[in-house]
This record gives C-alpha cells, structure tokens and sequence, in this order.
C-alpha cells in the first residue's frame, strides 16, 4: 500500500463515516467515556482494515511500512476521535508481542488488541522501582512448567479496564538486576490479582496499583524466555518515544492551534507564541525522521532521548501558552472545554516525569550519546 | 548525491576549509568546484560547507556568493547593514543609495539589491563604486566591510530578493549548528580531561546535564533546518534561523560554563566561538525578532502555518 494512496482512502473513509466514529460527548469527557470511544473508534478502523495496515500478517495485519500506522494516528487524532495517550498504548504493545511472544498466541492475541475488544496494560514501574527499572522486585517462581507471582507494580496506566498485562517480574535474585527479569503475558482476571485505581491532579483515575498474590501464569505466557524480561523492556522503551510521539505531534498542533483561535484579543504574547510554534515544529520534524528511520529497516535506541526530550519541551510549552493565554477562563469557568483544558494543562506538569523522567533522559544522552561516563 | 557522493564532498570541503579563511578559502572554495555543487544538489552543497565552516570558526563570502547564486548572478550579492533583513539598496530618484555589508572589498562584481515598492531588482556593478570601511567590533575575524555609495538605477533587473533571504537563512543555520557542535566537542573533551575530587567532571551529573541539554539544543536546530528543507517556505527558512541561533546561544552558555577558567582565557578557542555565535544571530534577522514576527504573524493569520506532511 503507497502511502500518499493510503491518506487520500483514509481520509475519504474517515469523512464518509464521521457520524458513526463521532464521541458521544463534549470536551475531554470521563475515562469510562474516553475508554468506551477508544474501543469504539479500534473496532471500526479494524473491521474496515485501515487498523491492520503496517502490522505483520501472522498477527492478522496487512503488512505494508509503519508509516501507514503513523498516518492513521495522526488523522484519528487530529480529528479529535480518541484519547492520544490510550491510543498509542497499543503502538507500544503490540510490536513487543509480534517480536517476543509464541507465535500462535502472538497471533491470537494482537488482533484483540488492534481491533480495540481487549485493552492491555504494561506492568513495569514498582513503589520501590522509578528510574531505576532494573531493581523490581515483582517476583516470580517456578511452579510446575509455569510461574508464581507475587508482589506490586504502580502507574500501570488502565489497568482497571484491561484483560491483560505485559508484566516485568524478577525471576532472579535482586543482586541479578537487568539479567534476573523476566517478562510475563499475564490474564488479568486470574485469580490473586487486585486492581486499585490512583487519583491523580488531572482528574482522571488513569493509573493504578495492580497487586499480585500468588498468582498463577502458564510458562507459555514467557515473553522472550526466562531471564530475557531486561532486553524485553529494552525493546519497548524506544517505541515508547517513537510511533506514540508521532501521534502526540498531531495532538499538540491541534491543541496549540485551539489556543490561536480561541485566545481572547490580545492574551497571547507574541514572542511566546512564536517560541512555543518553533518549539512544537521541530519536535514534529525530529519525531518524522524517527518515523522514516524506521521506514527504512532501522532500529532504535538511545537517540529517541532526544525526541522524549523535545516532546516534554514542546508538551509543557503549549499548555503554558494556553492557560496563560485563557487565565481567567481555564481558572473559574464551567463547562465541558474548561474542564478538558484543565486537564491537560495538568496533565502536561507530567510530560517531564513519564516515559523516564527528562532526568534519566538527560543520564542517557550523557552516557550513550556523548561519552562521558556511568551516571550518578 | 548518495551516501559515499556526500562523505566525499565532506572530506574534500573540509580540507578545503583547514588553515584557511577570507579570499583565500573563496578562491580554494571556486577551485574545488563549490557553485558547481550548489547546482547539483543545493541541500549537500550549503549543509556541507556551512557546517564545516561553522565548525573551524572560519569565514569566507560564501553566504554572499549563494545568495547572489539564488538570484542568477555570479560574484558577491551585497548584504543588508548587521541586524536587518531588507535589501540595501534604497532609490532615490534616478539614482540607488546604498548601505550594507559585505565579507569582501574585492570581488569583481557586486550585486545590490533594491527594494522597490512591491518588488525587488537587482544592479551588478563594480566594487569600485563604493566606499568600504572594515569592521572590527565584537567578531573582527569575520571580516566583514561596511559598503557605502550612491549608483545609477539603470539596468536593474527584477529579483527574488525573498528567496536569496530564505536561502541565505537556512546556510546560516547550519553554520550555527557546526558553531555549537564545535562547542560542545570542545566542552566534552575539557569534561573527560579536567578532574577535579578526583575523577573527570564528565563525572558529575551537573556538568553531564548541561552538555546534554546542549545536545539536545543542537538536535532541535538540526530538527527545524530538516523542516526548512523538506518544506521550503519562508516561514520555516526563518522558523530554522530562528531555533539554531537560540539553540546556539543555549549551547554558548552550557559550554562556557563546563569549560569554566580555560574557556574565559584567550589561550583557549572557545571565545571566537562566542563571537561568531552572537555575529551570525544577528546576521539577516535575529533569533529574538524572527521568533516574535512569527507569533505576530500567527495572531495575524488566526491560525499555525501549514504542518509538513508525513
């Protein structure tokens, strides 16, 4: 499939059918609704095909480049139709199943995913496992050909509506670090696992705590095989700053570009808007050239630093812009688009802190980028 | 050109540009072929030179002989005066009153741009013409000549005065990029090198984070020089401008703190690096006034300028 071919289809398709995809309500809605449309907006783009272009056949794709992916999120996004940052989760998830799972459960659970009738959750972060992801201490044991779980993880992002979790777990000793962990595809109505949801400043319960007791995982559930988890994550993380980002581009010019036209006369300073314009354009062009090296065969790694680090520049400084362009609105006023714009303003105070922290961003480009050394 | 084409042209303009600057960097420049190159492939062409040229600190006319290329003239176009954008010739009656700059007092043939009322024109004559007067000032290596004179309007033909600006702008860019690659190489080392408690500075999170944030400083200007090329309008020449002179300051003051004492002391080099930073962000529109005449435009408009494609 050509991808100038694919825009022109896409886009057609989605006009033809705006009614249909359209939410159901105003704003930024709950996370219930939010959830609800995001499954929704999957299933349509499935059934009619546009989900599975640049996914592999065997896991029930239509082959093609991923190029084809970054375009399809980015017109679903700026058409406003899903949440950005759920929609991108299975542009992290995926590609770790298509590359470490068995092939037959790779290709019977991705279509779930793509096709928007399960949600999947990524079980990384612990309360004593920030930056440091190599000391989780989630424990996992053998137990007859398959695994026994014990322990927590924390801001595990819609853990309340998933079915299942791609869970790092230490199968090691703790002194192991990286060579001790290893990554579980787990169900989450398996008995022993409680899910309590985190209240968090932007209003939405999005993240949770997912508490494991003894809970029971066949071995065929391996993701890569024993004691490979660190290179698991490894793999996962630069497409947490690659195709997701791509996407959240088109989310902040649609946003930035809301504040210029609704800005009272003379709120926005112009310098600022200038700043903040530059700021968001190089991002999307740094974030393309990610896209196309990937296009091209390549592979990622620490380089994507640097486009996590432009995205929370960019992220921060556009909500900046906004609330300090609609003052007095974004504070008092009532109503569904109030509501949104507080919410991602705040949303935004965390675009420094997900993803690895613009610290630990800063620790790699140090490192593996420049040379200078271990870190601390 | 392809992958080895582009290594090759690399190589051979930065031999060029080792151990030399001014006329004779111009006339070695010609010898190798350089307009010739620009015909070819322009984004090799001015990205090659520009970088490597801002990354020896070195000066040659270039600048003037590309935009005087854009316009379909051979020799060096005249500049505008330091700090502005517009063409420096003025008319006055029958005759042009001219003020601008120039990295050269002998080329053969100078190009003098003339705004008239909507539309530009250009005047080739002799440099003979004019008075030039050398300018020292903060960056005395660059050379530049302030040109002054009155000429005749005759022969003047229509030029894209626009277009050699915008041209003119994305060079620059990448010459501030090799300014600010050049310092961080020189801050990096000083940081592996210089111990202090024991062990390297590179070792403390302090100096690693600033030498990052200038990484990522240069990787944003090199972003938005892309765009400028995938793109090519005027709003994204200047949008590139604009980032690499911040991204360049940003990286100045990153690097002149990691190199601390040395890097105040003229026995190190980093001080023409600072120069030539503040020389060419002013040098055909700030970063300051093109990062706030592209808000005001956004206001204007009601609306972003169009987003580059997938």
């Amino acid at each position: 499939m050509d991808l100038d071919v694919f825009k022109s289809e896409l886009d057609a398709w989605l006009d033809a059918h705006a009614d249909e995809l359209r939410p159901s309500f105003a704003g930024g809605g709950s996370l219930d609704q939010q959830v609800e449309q995001l499954g929704k907006v999957r299933r349509l783009l499935f059934d009619a095909g546009w989900m599975r272009w640049g996914w592999p056949e065997r896991v029930g794709g239509l082959g093609g480049s991923n190029l084809l992916r970054a375009y399809l999120g980015e017109a679903v996004t700026l058409r406003g139709l899903w949440e950005p940052g759920f929609s991108a989760l299975h542009e992290v998830l995926a590609p770790t199943m298509i590359e470490y799972a068995e092939p037959a459960l790779g290709a019977e659970m991705v279509p779930r995913l793509l096709r928007g009738d399960e949600m999947w959750c990524q079980g990384f972060s612990e309360p004593g496992t920030g930056s440091n992801l190599a000391s989780l201490a989630c424990r996992s044991v053998r137990d007859g050909d398959g695994w026994r779980v014990n322990g927590q993880k924390v801001w595990t992002s819609l853990a309340q509506y998933s079915q299942r979790c791609i869970l790092l777990t230490r199968s090691g000793t703790t002194e192991s670090l990286h060579r001790g962990i290893t990554a579980l595809f787990v169900d989450m109505d398996t008995p022993g696992i409680t899910v309590r949801p985190i209240g968090a400043m932007h209003g939405h319960e999005e993240f949770c705590e997912v508490f494991f007791d003894d809970v029971f995982v066949p071995g065929d559930r391996t993701l890569g095989g024993e004691g490979k988890g660190w290179a698991v994550a490894m793999d996962i993380l630069p497409y947490e700053r690659s195709t997701a980002l791509w996407h959240r581009a088109a989310y902040l010019h649609d946003r930035l570009r809301r504040v210029v036209r609704t800005a009272p006369p003379g709120s926005l300073d112009p310098s600022k808007l200038g700043e903040v314009t530059q700021l968001l354009f190089s991002f999307r062009s740094r974030s393309r050239s990610t896209q196309y090296r990937l296009h091209h065969g390549g592979t990622l790694g620490a380089e994507t630093s640097i486009d996590k680090s432009l995205l929370a520049q960019a992220e921060q400084a556009v909500f900046d812009l906004a609330e300090s362009a609609l003052g007095l609105s974004l504070l008092v006023d009532d109503g569904p688009l109030q509501d949104q714009w507080r919410s991602e303003f705040m949303y935004s105070r965390a675009a420094t802190i997900y993803g690895g922290s613009s610290e630990i961003q800063r620790n790699i480009i140090a490192r593996r980028l420049l040379g200078l050394g271990n870190d601390r | 050109m392809d992958a080895d084409d582009l290594e090759l042209f690399r190589t051979a303009v930065i031999g060029t540009i080792a151990g030399r600057s001014g006329s004779a960097l111009d006339h070695a420049l010609a010898e190798l072929g350089w307009l010739d190159a620009l015909d070819d492939d322009p984004r090799a062409a001015i990205s090659v030179l520009f970088e490597a040229q801002g990354e020896a600190c070195t000066a040659s006319s270039s600048l003037a002989r590309l935009m005087a290329h854009v316009l379909g003239h051979d020799g060096v176009l005249l500049l505008p005066s330091i700090s502005s954008s517009d063409p420096p010739g003025l008319i006055d009656g029958t005759s042009i009153i001219v003020r601008g700059t120039s990295p050269t007092a002998d080329a053969d043939r100078l190009v003098v741009v003339v705004a008239d009322s909507s539309i530009s024109r250009a005047v080739t004559t002799t440099a003979d013409r004019f008075d030039f007067h050398r300018i020292g000032g903060l960056d005395p290596d660059l050379g530049l000549f302030e040109v002054s004179g009155t000429i005749a309007s005759d022969n003047a033909v229509a030029a894209d005065w626009t277009a050699a600006v915008d041209l003119g702008r994305i060079a620059l860019a990448h010459e501030l990029t090799g300014v600010a690659a050049a310092m961080l190489e020189l801050a990096r080392t000083h940081a592996l090198e210089r111990e202090q408690f024991g062990q390297p500075i590179a070792g403390f999170q302090a100096v690693k984070h600033r030498l990052a944030d200038t990484l990522i400083a240069i990787e944003t200007a090199r972003a938005a020089v892309d765009l400028a090329w995938d793109d090519r309008s005027s709003t994204t020449a200047a949008m590139a401008k604009a980032v690499a002179g911040r991204s360049a300051r940003t990286a100045m003051k990153h690097c002149q703190q990691v190199l601390a004492g040395i890097g105040f002391t003229i026995e190190h080099p980093l001080h023409r690096y600072v120069r030539r930073v503040v020389s060419l962000d002013l040098t055909l529109g700030s970063s300051q006034t093109l990062t706030a005449r592209l808000g005001a435009e956004i206001i204007a408009e009601g609306d972003l300028p169009p987003m580059l494609a997938l």
